[in-house]
């Protein structure tokens, strides 16, 4: 089946163009600042073929028409009729507590995620426009939803509710959600697959270090805790967020500093994490290099960044009553050597034993011959979850 | 890599449909005072071109640095980002011809205070812009219907008075005059919405709700400080922590220009006729000694070089 696969941002859409049954991209590409003067489509296909096309593209919907215009290009398309999309298959920031797997788009869906739109107002009114302008223009093509948070939504009370009234949960729907579910499921499902036994008969500590970071505790093939909670701020340190915070903290600087409520987002957001507080940046590949030049302040941005992920694989393995394998993914998982060594540094007590020699070699398994726990690299592929998803769900309503 | 040839016209042809038709694509500023850079500010960020016209170049070069500098000093506060500064300024072009309000989906006129010059620019606008053009005034104290009919499309004319500084208050009010459309509030409501404001809707009068309410307010302060009931800072404290208010009432009233509040007075005093618009002595006193708050470093506080009250 060829399903594309959308991910839409408030003016950017990426896409991926595949075909499910041999699990190969035939075209992927990228468009930003849709809505605003400039915008640019880089469109790239399996051969290497690359196109970049700047020009004006005022909504979603052309943006879209673009997206099928470029597909179906006489020199840089991949298909000859727009019959041969199969299906659309789109990312969904906030699934909220409706949604628990990936679903088929009808108007109840719809609906769910209009609903959910307070929960993530920056994200889910992006993605409505992404699906809506799809079914604008194919409007016979099925469409599926594929949400960061279900993966999570199902985790014990336990670990997502919050230490606040309960009739504030019953209220608003404050509790832990989780993002990057598709990514945690896509690695640890794979880990499973490379160690060889079922998902079930495991405990697994997923890592997804990339601009945003988390972790996942993903017991049996489910995710019993996650690090990110009501929104992608809390947990690990990240590059411009600041992870897990004492809330009086954030009141004291409100009062202090004098910052309404839009403003201490701002601090907490973009300001804080890896830029905040090392002063340098907020990319781990600078923070590492600035390490390496003796720079205090990068060094303890380094430090807390390893330290709190540590902390958190002590935390899930004594939540899980053992772990039996630890997973490095996204930018900062899949490439810093540095960053995974100095995570696993010291937690050999756990039976986590990491290989140097395989670490800085980057490969699948980075674990000590006879290291109880496997520590694995595995590249995520959200992308591939959302087709295959789609092709499942589509397959399946026929 | 193909780049300069391709055009995404070749991709799908000219015959392409667009959901959003009424989408607000260009704003022209009529004047770079500080509401004119505020409100560009505000649409900028919102992800829409903005052309701030002003007929004075020194004044538009120093509009630019003024604006730049405010939002400097925001990202030291950290509660804006070097990319908010960089997407923001890209989308603001300086001009000096109003010429190049031609091609604009709304023009916001904010120029100072002045009747004939609000007039001109009006009648000027109504010539070279768009047909479908909304013409929007900044005006708080002029009647916008007498502006209107300088023009051709009564309709298309609508007030919204923003409140400074432009980017940190949440709230417009858009002004009805006597013709304004429907169509034209729909329209400029949701642009009101989505450059962050919560709008509420007067009708054409005196002072609007939010200077009626607030400067008879600020004036009756002054009237117990000159009747020796309190001091100014006990007045402030006994509102601020009393009421809630964000700032005392003779604080409010040096933020806004002393000169300002006496104005206001005088027009509601002259427009309403009622005893209870007459401004306090004080002020006036004040306003004599040119003593006209945080921005001359005096007014019923005296302000450091930062604008912090001197105890």
């Amino acid at each position: 089946m060829k399903v594309l696969v959308i991910n839409c941002g408030s003016s950017s859409l990426k896409y991926q163009f595949m075909d499910t049954d041999d699990q190969i991209v035939l075209a992927k590409g990228l468009i930003e600042r849709i809505g605003m003067s400039g915008a640019i489509l880089t469109h790239k296909r399996s051969d290497g073929d690359t196109v970049r096309i700047v020009g004006e593209i005022l909504d979603h919907t052309l943006a879209i028409q673009y997206v099928l215009g470029v597909l179906l290009s006489k020199n840089h398309g991949v298909i000859q009729d727009r019959k041969e999309i199969d299906a659309v298959g789109h990312r969904v920031a906030h699934g909220g507590e409706t949604f628990s797997s990936s679903v088929l788009l009808t108007n109840e869906v719809m609906q769910a995620i209009e609903d959910n739109v307070e929960l993530a107002p920056l994200h889910n009114p992006a993605n409505i426009k992404g699906i809506l302008a799809v079914k604008n223009i194919l409007p016979d093509v099925p469409q599926c939803c594929v949400f960061d948070t279900a993966f999570h939504v199902k985790m014990p009370a336990k670990a997502f509710l919050y230490g606040i009234p309960y009739e504030l949960y019953k209220r608003y729907k404050i509790r832990r959600y989780g993002f990057h579910g598709t990514s945690h499921l896509f690695v640890s499902k794979k880990a499973a697959e490379i160690l060889g036994q079922a998902p079930e008969e495991l405990k697994i500590i997923t890592l997804h270090l990339g601009n945003g970071c988390s972790m996942t505790a993903v017991d049996g093939g489910k995710s019993v805790d996650t690090t990110m909670g009501f929104t992608p701020l809390e947990g690990l340190l990240m590059g411009t967020r600041t992870g897990d915070i004492d809330p009086s903290v954030v009141l004291y600087i409100m009062g202090k500093e004098g910052l309404s409520l839009s403003e201490i987002t701002t601090l907490l957001n973009k300001h804080s994490g890896l830029a905040g507080v090392s002063g340098e940046s907020s990319d781990m590949r600078e923070i590492v290099e600035a390490v390496k030049n003796n720079h205090v302040r990068a060094k303890y941005a380094f430090d807390m960044f390893c330290y709190r992920a540590k902390k958190y694989i002590g935390s899930y393995a004594a939540a899980m009553g053992g772990v039996d394998a630890i997973v490095f993914t996204g930018g900062i998982g899949e490439n810093s050597s540095d960053v995974r060594e100095e995570i696993c540094k010291g937690l050999e007590f756990l039976g986590i034993e990491l290989d140097e020699e395989k670490n800085s070699k980057r490969e699948t398994d980075l674990s000590k011959s006879g290291s109880r726990v496997k520590i694995l690299r595995i590249p995520t592929n959200e992308e591939l979850v959302i087709a295959l998803d789609t092709a499942r769900i589509v397959s399946e309503s026929k | 890599m193909e780049t300069e040839n391709l055009k995404f016209e070749d991709l799908i042809g000219k015959n392409s449909v667009s959901d959003e038709k009424e989408q607000i694509n260009s704003v022209a500023i009529i004047g770079a005072g500080i509401m004119g850079q505020g409100i560009a500010q505000c649409v900028a960020a919102a992800g829409i071109e903005v052309i701030i016209i002003e007929k004075d170049g020194l004044r538009l070069e120093n509009a630019k640095i003024s604006l730049t500098e405010n939002i400097e000093r925001e990202i030291k506060r950290w509660v804006m980002t070097e990319s908010d500064k960089k997407s923001i300024l890209s989308r603001i072009n300086w001009e000096c011809k109003i010429e190049n309000a031609k091609n604009c989906d709304i023009i916001i006129e904010a120029v100072d205070e002045d009747f004939e010059l609000k007039k001109n620019i009006f009648k000027q606008l109504d010539k070279i812009a768009l047909e479908d053009a909304i013409f929007v005034s900044n005006t708080s104290t002029l009647s916008l219907t007498k502006i209107a009919e300088q023009t051709s499309r009564p309709g298309k004319i609508i007030g919204m008075h923003f409140l400074n500084p432009v980017p940190k208050v949440p709230l417009v009010e858009l002004v009805k005059c006597l013709e304004t459309s429907n169509e034209t509030l729909g329209i400029v409501k949701k642009f009101a919405q989505r450059i962050g404001k919560t709008a509420v809707e007067v009708y054409e009068y005196p002072g609007f709700v939010t200077t009626r309410a607030i400067v008879p307010l600020l004036n009756e302060a002054m009237y117990i400080l000159m009747e020796g009931v309190s001091t100014a800072k006990d007045i402030d404290t006994a509102m601020k922590l009393g009421y809630n208010f964000p700032l005392g009432p003779l604080e409010m009233a040096d933020q806004m220009g002393l000169d300002e509040v006496l104005l206001w007075m005088e027009t509601l005093w002259s427009t309403l006729g009622e005893p209870r618009y007459r401004a306090c002595p004080a002020l006036r006193k004040l306003v004599r000694e040119k003593k006209l708050g945080k921005k001359t470093g005096e007014g019923f506080h005296k302000y450091d070089s930062d604008g912090k009250i001197i105890d």
